[in-house]
C-alpha cells in the first residue's frame, strides 16, 4: 500500500508539472493581455505608459523567466496575487471553494440516491413499464445540456410558479436553510446527467449479478427478495458503480463552471472564467492547478475505496 | 431631433400601454422612507474599481456610488456644481478657478480639501489613460484650503465636460496612502461606502452617514448583484428578488412591460452604436466607397433589429447633447438609404464589382451581435461582402489599439462635450485617429473648437464639424438606443442619467407599505 502511494504521488507530480506548462502556455496563446484591458479602447496612451504597465506585470520578460518565477513561487507554496483584484489567489480560492465543494457533494448525493435507486428498480423489474421509463429518462438526462436545463428550470419556476432561488448569496453556515434553497436547483441540474449515468451502470451491473449462480442459490435457500437484492446483489455490483461515481465527481467538479455561471453561484468555476476574460494570468494558472490537484485527490480516494469494497483488490501486496 | 424627450414625454408618446407603467404614480408622494436594502442586478462585473486605472464603463458606472466629481451633468446635460460650489475663468481663458464646498467628508471622516483635488489630478496625469480627457491641462494648483486652479496650455473648452466625465472622480490622498491602488477598496466622498466585494458575485455598499447632500441617501444599504444571463435578471425582477435592473437587451422590455409589480423607464442615452471604418484598408481608403456604405445602410432597420426599435437615429452629437444638436433635417438627409447613389459611388471608385471585408463583433455586446448581420446584408446589396468575425473583448481591444480591423461594430457610453466626442477619435495627428485618416479642414476646425470658449461660436464650429463628418464618413452613427430600466413598484425616486452612471441610487427609497 505504502509503495503504491509513493508511485501514485510520483506520477501525480509529473502530471502536475506537465499541466503547469500547458496552462501557462495556453493562456499566453490567447491574444490580448491585462495591459490592453487596462488601457481600454478610448484613450491616448504613450508607448512609455504601455511599457511601464507591461513591466509592472512582468510581461516584458521572456516566457521562460515568467514561467520559472511562477513555478518557484509555487514551490514555496505561494499561489501568487491576482492582478485584477490585488488579492492573494489562495484567499480568493478559499473564499469560493466551499461553494464548489458543497455544490459537487450535493450533486453527487442526488445522483447516487436517484441513480442507484432507479438502477435497482429498473434491473429488478426488467422490461416492465418502470424499466422503460427509467431507461428513457436516463437517456434524456444524459442528452440534455446542463446550461439549457438550468435556464429552463429558472424560466419554468419564475414564470409559472413565480419562484426562483434567492439571488443574494448566503453562506451555508450563516443561514443553512436559505443557502440550501439557493443550492437545490443547481445541484439537481448538475447531478442529472450523473444520475442518468449511474442509473445505467447500476442497471447493467445488477442485471449481470442477478444472473449469477450465487444469487440463484440465495433465492433458492429461501431468502427474501429484498435481502437478495440489497445484500447479495448490490454489494457485488457496487465496484463499477463506485468507479463511475468517482469519475463523475471529477466531471461534476468541472461541470460546476457552467452551473455556477447559469445560477451565478460564487464558486471557483466562475472565478476561473472571469480571470480568463480579464487575462488575470496568476489567478487563472493557480486556480486551474488547484482544481487539478483536487481532481487527482478524488481519483486517488476512489481507488482506495475499491480495496475496501473488494478485498480481492489490494495494492502492492 | 431638436428637442430632448424626457421619460414622461416618451411614455406619453408611446401610447397607453407604456403610460400605464409609470405615470400612474402621484407626483406629490409622501416623504421618502429611510432605510432598507436596495438590490440592483447587472450582467457585467466591474473589472476593477480604481476610478483612474480602470477604463471599463462597468467601473465608471459604479464610481458615482463611492465618489463625487467637482461638477456633474444634470439630466439636461448641463454642468452643475457638485464638490465645487462655483467656478470662474480668467480673461485669457487659461486659468479656471474652482471653489470647493466646505465640510465635505470622505468615508473615513476626513474633510475634503484642495490638497486632495491636486493629489487626484497629479495621479491622473501620471498614471491614468484618463488623462486624454484633460489633454490641454498643464497643472492643478491649490489656492487655499478650499480653492483649486486648473492651468491650461491653451484655452480649453472641454474642461467642465472632462471634470463631469468618466475620469473626474475625486480621490482621497489618505485613501491611496492606505490602500495603494483602489481596485478593491474605495475611499471617496460619495453616497455609499464599500463594505464588501466578491468579484463576479456581489458588491455590498453601506450608506455614508456624513454625505454632504443632507438627507441622502435614503437606503441603508445597496447590493449590486452580478447575474450574467439577462434572462435570469428578468426572472429575478418578476419574482421580486431584485429592486432594479438596467437591461442591456432592449427586447426584454416587451417581456416586462405588462408586469403590474414593476415600473419601467425608457430614457434617451448619451451613448450610441456605430460602425467604424478603417480608412487605411484597401478600397475603404476611397471616400466614395465610405459614402456608398453610408448610403447603403438603412439605420432604422439596424435600430429595429439591434435594439427592438427602442431608440432613435442620431447625428454625431446625440440627443442628450442638447446644446450641440444639429437641426434634424441637416443630418437626416444623409441617412435616407439610396442604393442607386451607393452603387454609382462604388462604380466611380472603380469598385462596381464589390469586395470583401471583415466586420468585427464582440459577442458579449447584444446590440453588436444583432446589428452586424443587418449591416452585412445591406452592404451585400452594393456588392460588399462583410464577413462577420466574432472577437472576444480583450482580443478586440488589442486589435483596436493596433488598428487591425476593416469594419467593426462599436458602442460607446458617449461624450458630454463635442471636443471629447470628436477630437480624440478623428484628429489625424493629435488624437487616436481611430480610422487612420486625414481631413485637414476637420483637424483645424476641431483644434479651433477646443480653444473657443464662446458658446455660440463654438456651436457654429461643431455644426460644421458634424457636417464634415457626415460627408467624409469615418464611421456610421447607427443609432442611439434608449436606456431601459425596471424597478419594483415599491422603489421611489429612481432616475436614470443620460450617461447611465449610477447617480440615481442616492435618491432611491423603498416603500415597504
Amino acid at each position: 500500500m505504502g509503495r503504491y502511494l509513493v508511485v501514485r504521488a510520483y506520477s501525480m507530480a509529473l502530471t502536475l508539472l506537465g499541466l503547469t506548462v500547458l496552462v501557462f502556455l495556453m493562456l499566453r496563446l490567447i491574444p490580448g493581455t491585462v495591459v490592453e484591458q487596462m488601457i481600454g479602447a478610448d484613450a491616448i496612451v504613450s508607448p512609455e505608459m504601455v511599457a511601464q504597465l507591461r513591466r509592472f506585470f512582468g510581461l516584458d520578460q521572456p516566457w521562460w523567466v515568467q514561467y520559472s518565477r511562477w513555478l518557484g513561487n509555487l514551490a514555496q507554496g505561494d499561489l501568487g496575487t491576482s492582478w485584477r483584484t490585488g488579492k492573494p489567489v489562495v484567499r480568493l480560492i478559499l473564499e469560493r471553494l466551499p461553494v464548489t465543494i458543497e455544490l459537487t457533494l450535493l450533486a453527487v448525493g442526488f445522483a447516487l440516491a436517484l441513480g442507484i435507486a432507479a438502477g435497482i428498480v429498473s434491473a429488478v423489474r426488467r422490461d416492465r413499464a418502470v424499466d422503460n421509463v427509467v431507461r428513457v429518462g436516463a437517456l434524456l438526462g444524459l442528452s440534455v445540456p446542463v446550461f439549457w436545463q438550468g435556464t429552463m428550470l429558472i424560466l419554468f419556476f419564475s414564470i409559472y410558479l413565480r419562484w426562483m432561488p434567492p439571488v443574494v448569496w448566503v453562506d451555508l453556515f450563516a443561514d443553512p436553510r436559505r443557502n440550501l434553497t439557493i443550492m437545490v436547483l443547481p445541484a439537481l441540474c448538475l447531478g442529472t446527467a450523473s444520475a442518468a449515468n449511474i442509473a445505467r451502470t447500476t442497471r447493467a451491473c445488477m442485471l449481470d449479478v442477478l444472473r449469477s449462480e450465487y444469487i440463484r442459490t440465495a433465492a433458492a435457500k429461501g431468502l427474501a427478495g429484498r435481502a437478495v437484492v440489497m445484500k447479495h446483489a448490490l454489494k457485488n455490483a457496487l465496484i463499477p458503480i463506485v468507479t463511475v461515481a468517482g469519475l463523475q465527481m471529477g466531471i461534476l467538479l468541472g461541470g460546476t463552471v457552467v452551473v455556477e455561471e447559469v445560477f451565478t453561484l460564487p464558486g471557483v468555476g466562475r472565478l476561473v472564467l472571469w480571470s480568463i476574460y480579464q487575462r488575470d494570468y496568476p489567478l487563472t494558472q493557480s486556480t486551474i492547478l488547484f482544481v487539478a490537484v483536487l481532481f487527482m485527490a478524488i481519483n486517488l480516494a476512489v481507488d482506495m475505496v475499491y480495496g475496501y469494497l473488494d478485498p480481492r483488490i489490494r495494492y502492492g501486496e | 431631433m431638436t428637442t430632448r424627450l424626457t421619460r414622461r414625454d416618451l411614455l406619453k408618446a408611446s401610447g397607453a400601454a407604456l403610460a400605464a407603467l409609470s405615470v400612474g404614480r402621484p407626483a406629490h408622494a409622501q416623504a421618502p422612507k429611510p432605510g432598507g436594502t436596495f438590490v440592483s442586478a447587472q450582467t457585467t462585473e466591474a473589472t476593477g474599481l480604481d476610478p483612474q486605472l480602470v477604463p471599463a464603463f462597468s467601473r465608471s458606472r459604479r464610481s458615482p456610488m463611492m465618489y463625487n466629481q467637482l461638477v456633474r451633468f444634470d439630466a439636461e446635460m448641463t454642468p452643475v456644481p457638485e464638490l465645487a460650489e462655483s467656478w470662474q475663468i480668467s480673461p485669457d481663458g487659461l486659468t479656471w478657478t474652482f471653489k470647493l464646498r466646505e465640510g465635505v467628508r470622505f468615508h473615513d471622516g476626513q474633510e475634503l480639501t484642495s490638497a486632495d483635488v491636486k493629489f487626484t489630478f497629479d495621479r491622473l496625469f501620471e498614471k491614468s489613460p484618463g488623462k486624454s480627457d484633460f489633454i490641454a491641462v498643464d497643472r492643478v494648483e491649490p489656492t487655499g484650503r478650499y480653492g483649486v486652479k486648473f492651468l491650461t496650455k491653451e484655452p480649453f473648452a472641454g474642461l467642465l465636460a472632462a471634470l463631469g466625465g468618466f475620469w473626474g472622480f475625486i480621490l482621497s490622498e489618505a485613501g491611496i496612502k492606505k490602500h495603494g491602488d483602489l481596485n478593491t477598496a474605495a475611499l471617496g466622498t460619495g453616497p455609499f461606502m464599500l463594505q464588501d466585494w466578491k468579484v463576479e458575485q456581489q458588491m455590498v455598499l453601506k450608506r455614508h452617514p456624513h454625505y454632504f447632500k443632507k438627507g441622502l441617501p435614503h437606503v441603508d444599504e445597496v447590493i449590486l448583484r452580478i447575474i450574467p444571463d439577462e434572462a435570469n435578471i428578468v426572472a429575478a425582477l418578476r419574482t421580486g428578488q431584485i429592486h432594479h435592473a438596467f437591461l442591456e437587451d432592449n427586447k426584454n422590455f416587451n417581456l416586462l412591460k405588462d408586469e403590474k409589480t414593476l415600473t419601467g423607464y425608457r430614457s434617451s442615452r448619451l451613448g450610441y452604436d456605430f460602425l467604424n471604418i478603417n480608412a487605411s484598408r484597401g478600397p475603404l481608403r476611397d471616400v466614395r466607397v465610405r459614402q456608398a456604405i453610408s448610403w447603403a445602410v438603412d439605420r432604422s432597420q439596424v435600430l429595429r433589429v439591434a435594439a427592438s426599435g427602442f431608440g432613435r437615429l442620431t447625428a454625431p452629437a446625440t440627443a442628450p447633447m442638447k446644446q450641440w444638436q444639429l437641426p434634424e433635417e441637416q443630418w437626416m438627409r444623409y441617412y435616407r438609404p439610396d442604393l442607386d447613389r451607393a452603387k454609382k459611388l462604388m462604380a466611380d471608385a472603380g469598385q462596381a464589382g464589390g469586395f470583401t471585408v471583415k466586420l468585427g463583433v464582440i459577442p458579449t455586446f447584444p446590440t453588436m451581435v444583432l446589428g452586424a448581420p443587418v449591416v452585412a446584408a445591406q452592404l451585400k446589396r452594393i456588392g460588399i461582402t462583410a464577413e462577420i468575425e466574432n472577437v472576444e473583448y480583450a482580443v478586440w481591444i488589442k486589435r483596436w489599439l493596433a488598428k487591425d480591423f476593416d469594419l467593426t461594430m462599436n458602442t460607446t457610453p458617449g461624450y458630454a462635450d463635442p471636443d471629447t466626442a470628436f477630437f480624440r477619435a478623428l484628429h489625424s495627428t493629435k488624437g487616436q485617429n481611430w480610422n487612420s485618416w486625414s481631413v485637414p479642414e476637420l483637424d483645424s476646425l476641431m483644434e479651433e473648437g477646443r480653444r473657443t470658449l464662446d458658446q455660440k461660436k463654438r456651436k457654429d464650429i461643431y455644426d460644421r464639424v458634424q457636417i464634415l463628418i457626415l460627408e467624409n464618413v469615418p464611421h456610421l452613427w447607427l443609432f442611439s438606443a434608449d436606456t431601459i430600466d425596471f424597478t419594483q413598484a415599491s422603489v421611489k425616486g429612481f432616475k436614470q442619467h443620460p450617461m447611465t452612471l449610477l447617480y440615481g441610487f442616492e435618491g432611491v427609497s423603498l416603500d415597504r407599505a
